[in-house]
């Protein structure tokens, strides 16, 4: 049996529970990692997600998991989502992943965003310029997962 | 002078704002998640008015107990920011926020938003 300690919750959307779901999420992160850094930034990309699956999701559940691996954690989530949708994560993670500065990236987005009227479009660059975790998707259908990978280099608080 | 401000959309938010002399204070304090979100919509469109009505200097924002924010309420401050950005040099108002170090959302937010308009923001901790 695999000994590495993973955390996986699927729940109806509901954008009210996302919060509820962060605090808890941060209470793994500060069991597992005894850091307290890298679980505040785990949060809140854990949020950012969570509330980007549960946004967009057409029906059915919204799932997260956290993998933590001997020297990384890989936070993902899934949701059914529109062709749109889908089309518009695969654009903004490939262009964030072509963007070698992740800061540069975030504030050309917060240039965009001033004007925007519809939603933020800053979850995904927050993620990736504040939480320091990179991004990538998997796509199969109309199921969309997003992962967000960070290293760790920290001693395991629970096991 | 205690200023009245819209009232709480999410149970983990609150508001309090008082003007003083050409200055308005305002303090945030819980977390502004997307429950939050129409609520710090109005209260900033309201900071904003009450700016250019008193024709203040600055507004001080106290975060220093604000644990969390998501990015869509973080999108109304680079909204704000952009608003002030928009008007005449001579209606400008500068905003100082007051930052807690200790928590990290702040000290990656707050130095964006200060990047993003650094003429009129500045950052204590």
């Amino acid at each position: 049996m695999d000994p590495r300690p993973y955390f996986h919750l699927s729940f109806r959307p509901n954008i009210k529970l996302v919060s509820t779901v962060r605090r808890f999420t941060d209470e793994f992160y500060r069991r597992v990692l005894a850091e307290q850094e890298i679980s505040a930034r785990l949060a809140l990309a854990t949020h950012e997600m969570l509330e980007n699956a549960v946004a967009y999701a057409t029906d059915g559940e919204t799932a997260i998991r956290i993998e933590l691996h001997e020297e990384k954690l890989v936070v993902k989530t899934w949701n059914r989502t529109t062709p749109d949708r889908l089309a518009a994560v695969r654009e903004m993670i490939d262009e964030i992943n072509r963007t070698a500065d992740a800061d540069e990236y975030y504030q050309t987005q917060l240039v965009k965003t001033a004007r925007r009227t519809d939603g933020s479009g800053l979850g995904l660059a927050r993620i990736r310029a504040e939480a320091l975790m990179t991004l990538g998707y998997e796509i199969d259908k109309d199921q969309l997962c997003i992962l967000a990978t960070t290293p760790i280099n920290v001693q395991v608080g629970a096991s | 002078m205690k200023l009245d401000l819209p009232s709480s959309t999410g149970p983990l938010l609150r508001v309090e704002g008082q003007i003083d002399g050409k200055a308005i204070l305002l303090k945030f304090s819980g977390e502004a998640d997307v429950e939050a979100k129409p609520e710090i919509d109005n209260v900033v469109r309201k900071i904003h008015e009450e700016a250019l009505k008193l024709e203040a200097e600055r507004v001080e924002v106290d975060l220093r107990q604000l644990e969390f924010m998501n990015s869509s309420c973080f999108k109304v401050f680079v909204s704000w920011l952009g608003s002030v950005q928009d008007l005449d040099a001579s209606k400008q108002y500068r905003i100082h926020l007051l930052s807690n170090p200790n928590l990290h959302w702040q000290r990656r937010s707050l130095a964006a938003l200060s990047c993003f308009a650094v003429d009129l923001v500045t950052i204590t901790t």
